[in-house]
């Protein structure tokens, strides 16, 4: 299992500059434009084994064995390197402010913010205000970040929040204004701000408390994810459904914004041909209110889905992974700095006789897991 | 071109330590290591790699708070994060025009000022101001020699701009005129009764008006290159409404030159455009009469009205009084007293609410009964005329050809 970034990476959260070079300032160390293999902690020389990855703007945090014990590497903005007191930990999400680690029978949250001029970073653990008995492991220890017994970790306060029981959360996606929680049931709720659409109700009104997402009635979830304003999910079936803000084609439908910027770059030549004539009859989408069924390849299903704040990527049953969406900083891996409005498919892990398993994106780079494709598996 | 970047200098700090970068915690302390990075690249060397470097780190600068910019209600953003792309906005329209710039780079670096302006908050004693003043001169001294390089230029033919006959207004119906009247004289017969009434004579002086006569051309001189925000649709209550931000120059090209039959119509709408550009609040003035309300003059708002033939208000009321200067064109104007607000069909949501549901012109009677027993007054109001709205008095306005005007709302 090897994880593979690209995307921003103005923090060396991808890549340590370090390492690069040209040093800190190298234009190119700023973006990687294809998947590079994501650093290894120096201090143990050799390649971890990362079970997990979150990514916030400026960091990365990995999961992964540390002197036998699982821990948290982190790099990017601010010092990076093992952190104090993650030992033993067994789930980690990163925010731009705050880095929550899951202990069997208890949460702990660090503050990344550092005043500028303080040297290191201490990053005392701090009262999530969760109220949850840390004796109790009991079903609570299934429970994935930001989830927590009784409710979940935000990234603003209040931290604790809590969740209904009826609710039966198994899985929980927050946006940068909206959430989207799954029941055990595989029925969607979503809550926050609605006004890019992303809370699938139809209507662009906020929603106080968790509302079913009626458009998906019937069809069992098994996956949710969250960009800064639009949000996707995945049904046991395979299906993938996007809803909410498509304004750098994050949905996968045709983006005006997008259409404009590609004519602006390949139009130039060919300015006899009415440009306008194609664009003008193409039916744009700003806002999708509600879920739309996406398909990213004709013939195979979607396995794992994961929004950055304003792209989209997506692993296939087959192990290719897709992304569209916003592409300025390299984020789609394509090897460029442009977006698209249509899943394009990273052919980097194909190339190499690679199968990707598991996507995670940043806010604004994606993060791939990929195995090497054993021969047997290709039947 | 070296000129223009010592010109530049000037308006800046001279050093970096005299350059402030403070910003509250809501600010992360990752954008904030960025804007540092931005600020030692202003005054690093100017080697082209370097001026890369100084472009990518304003970007992302630009790109992240755009981001929290659209992260909740607009009313409800953190004022620091608008501080912080004002600044993005400034390191990178300062990168675009390091060295040796392109005329095409200073324009793009206006555009780059104006978004600071247009969405981002004051900074550093109005520095954008100051910068895309220093670039528009650029801009114009450049445009000035293109033109004279290229000099047999075909001219764009003078459009004829059609008038078509305007409405006739009945006596009866008719808003009253009067020429100059005094203070007193309008204080007693219509500010204190909330009389409508058009004042004529009382804005001739304006350079808008006389010597620095307003026309496409010098609109196009003084804010070709200046971006704004356009409406696009009918109106704006429509489905289909939307906000565009374009430069003035291709608002002029796409919506006011020219009309393509099936386009949208185009309306440079309720902006601030004489805060955004000093120069042309140089060319008009404050009426006397606003002297007469409780406020300061500084609680004016003065906006802009530019668009086509065509361009609709929907009847609607306002919290203020309401000068409104016609500068170019003429407008087809129906009033309603706030005594007929029930007749006139309020929208019921909050944020309409003081909008009415009727199409003045085309009114549904089915739905609207009442609205043709509300009595009304009308007018057309031609350049040199100000019409005076009372607070909360309804009215709905079309343009009956290219039309300026602007609004001076006060109390």
């Amino acid at each position: 299992m090897l994880w593979f970034g690209f995307g921003f990476n103005a923090f060396g959260q991808i890549v340590d500059p370090g390492t690069a070079p040209q040093g800190e300032d190298s234009i190119t160390s700023y973006n990687c434009l294809t998947p590079t293999r994501v650093d290894r902690p120096q201090q143990t020389g050799r390649a971890v084994m990362t079970q997990q990855l979150s990514a916030s703007w400026s960091r990365t945090a990995l999961l992964c064995p540390h002197d036998g014990d699982p821990a948290v590497y982190l790099s990017g903005s601010g010092t990076g390197g093992w952190v104090e007191g993650s030992r033993g930990c067994r789930d980690a999400l990163l925010g731009e402010r705050h880095l929550t680690l899951g202990f069997s029978g208890r949460v702990d949250r660090w503050d990344l913010q550092q005043q500028h001029g303080d040297p290191g970073d201490p990053r005392e653990p701090g009262d999530t205000g969760e109220p949850g008995d840390p004796g109790d492991p009991g079903g609570a220890s299934l429970l994935r970040l930001p989830l927590v017994a009784g409710g979940y970790i935000a990234d603003k306060p209040p931290f604790y929040r809590p969740l209904a029981p009826q609710l039966r959360a198994v899985s929980l996606a927050l946006g940068a204004e909206h959430a989207v929680l799954l029941s055990g049931s595989g029925t969607v709720y979503t809550w926050g701000i609605g006004s890019h659409g992303q809370l699938g109700h139809s209507g662009l009104s906020a929603e106080k408390e968790p509302r079913p997402v009626e458009a998906l009635w019937g069809v069992r979830i098994h996956s949710v994810a969250t960009g800064g304003w639009h949000s996707a999910c995945i049904s046991a079936g395979g299906d993938l459904y996007v809803w909410g803000w498509n304004e750098s084609g994050q949905l996968g439908l045709p983006s005006q914004a997008v259409r404009t910027s590609q004519g602006h770059k390949s139009g130039k030549e060919s300015k006899s041909e009415e440009p306008e004539a194609a664009g003008s009859q193409e039916v744009f989408i700003s806002i999708q209110a509600f879920p739309a069924l996406l398909d990213v390849t004709e013939s195979c299903d979607v396995a794992k889905v994961s929004c950055g704040s304003r792209h989209t990527a997506a692993v296939t049953t087959t192990g290719d992974l897709y992304t569209w969406g916003w592409g300025d900083y390299g984020q789609l891996g394509h090897g460029t700095r442009s977006s698209s409005d249509e899943p394009r498919c990273v052919d980097f892990f194909r190339r190499r006789g690679m199968r990707a398993v598991d996507v995670v994106c940043g806010p604004w780079n994606t993060f791939a897991m990929a195995t090497r494709e054993e021969v047997a598996a290709r039947s | 071109m070296a000129a223009l970047w010592s010109n530049i200098s000037v308006a800046l700090p001279p050093d970096e330590a005299h350059f402030p970068l403070r910003f509250g915690d809501s600010v992360d302390s990752s954008v904030q290591e960025l804007l540092r990075r931005c600020r030692r690249r202003l005054y690093a060397d100017a080697a082209p790699l370097s001026q890369d470097l100084a472009l990518m780190n304003a970007q992302i600068v630009t790109d992240i708070s755009w981001e929290k910019l659209n992260t909740g209600t607009w009313r409800d953003v953190d004022k620091e994060w608008r501080r912080v792309y004002a600044h993005g906005c400034l390191f990178k329209a300062l990168a675009l025009c390091r060295g040796d710039p392109s005329p095409e780079s200073v324009r793009q670096a206006v555009r780059t000022c104006d978004m600071g302006l247009l969405m981002g908050a004051s900074i550093m004693d109005d520095v954008l101001h100051r910068l895309v003043q220093i670039l528009q001169t650029e801009v114009r001294r450049a445009t000035g020699e293109e033109e004279a390089q290229t000099e047999p230029v075909v001219k764009a033919k003078k459009i004829k701009l059609e008038v078509p006959s305007p409405p006739i207004i009945k006596q009866t119906t008719a808003v009253p005129r009067m020429h100059c009247p005094s203070l007193e004289h309008f204080k007693a017969n219509n500010l204190l009764t909330k009389q409508p009434v058009i004042l004529e004579g009382i804005i001739n002086h304006w350079p808008a008006l006389s010597d620095r006569r307003w026309s496409l051309d010098y609109i196009r001189s003084i804010a070709g290159c200046r971006t704004v925000p356009v409406e696009v649709g009918s109106r704006y209550t429509d489905e289909e409404w939307s906000q565009r931000l374009l430069t003035v120059n291709e608002f002029i090209d796409k919506y006011i030159s020219v009309k393509v039959e099936e386009e949208p119509v185009g309306y440079l709408a309720q902006h601030q455009l004489f805060d955004q550009i000093p120069e042309l609040k140089e060319d008009i003035r404050i009426p006397d009469y606003c002297c007469l309300g409780d406020e300061d003059e500084d609680n004016i708002t003065i906006n802009a009205w530019f668009g086509p033939l065509g361009t609709v208000s929907p009847l609607h009321q306002d919290p203020q009084h309401n000068f409104l200067a016609q500068v170019l064109g003429s407008k087809y104007i129906r009033l309603y007293s706030p005594s007929e607000s029930q007749k006139l069909y309020p929208h019921e949501s909050l944020l309409l609410h003081n909008t009415s549901q009727v199409e003045v012109e085309n009114p549904d009677e089915e739905r609207f009964p009442e609205f043709a027993d509300a009595p009304y007054q009308e007018c057309v109001l031609k350049p040199g005329e100000v019409l005076f709205i009372p607070t909360q008095h309804w009215h709905y306005v079309r343009s009956l050809e290219l039309s300026f005007s602007v609004s001076f709302w006060w109390s």
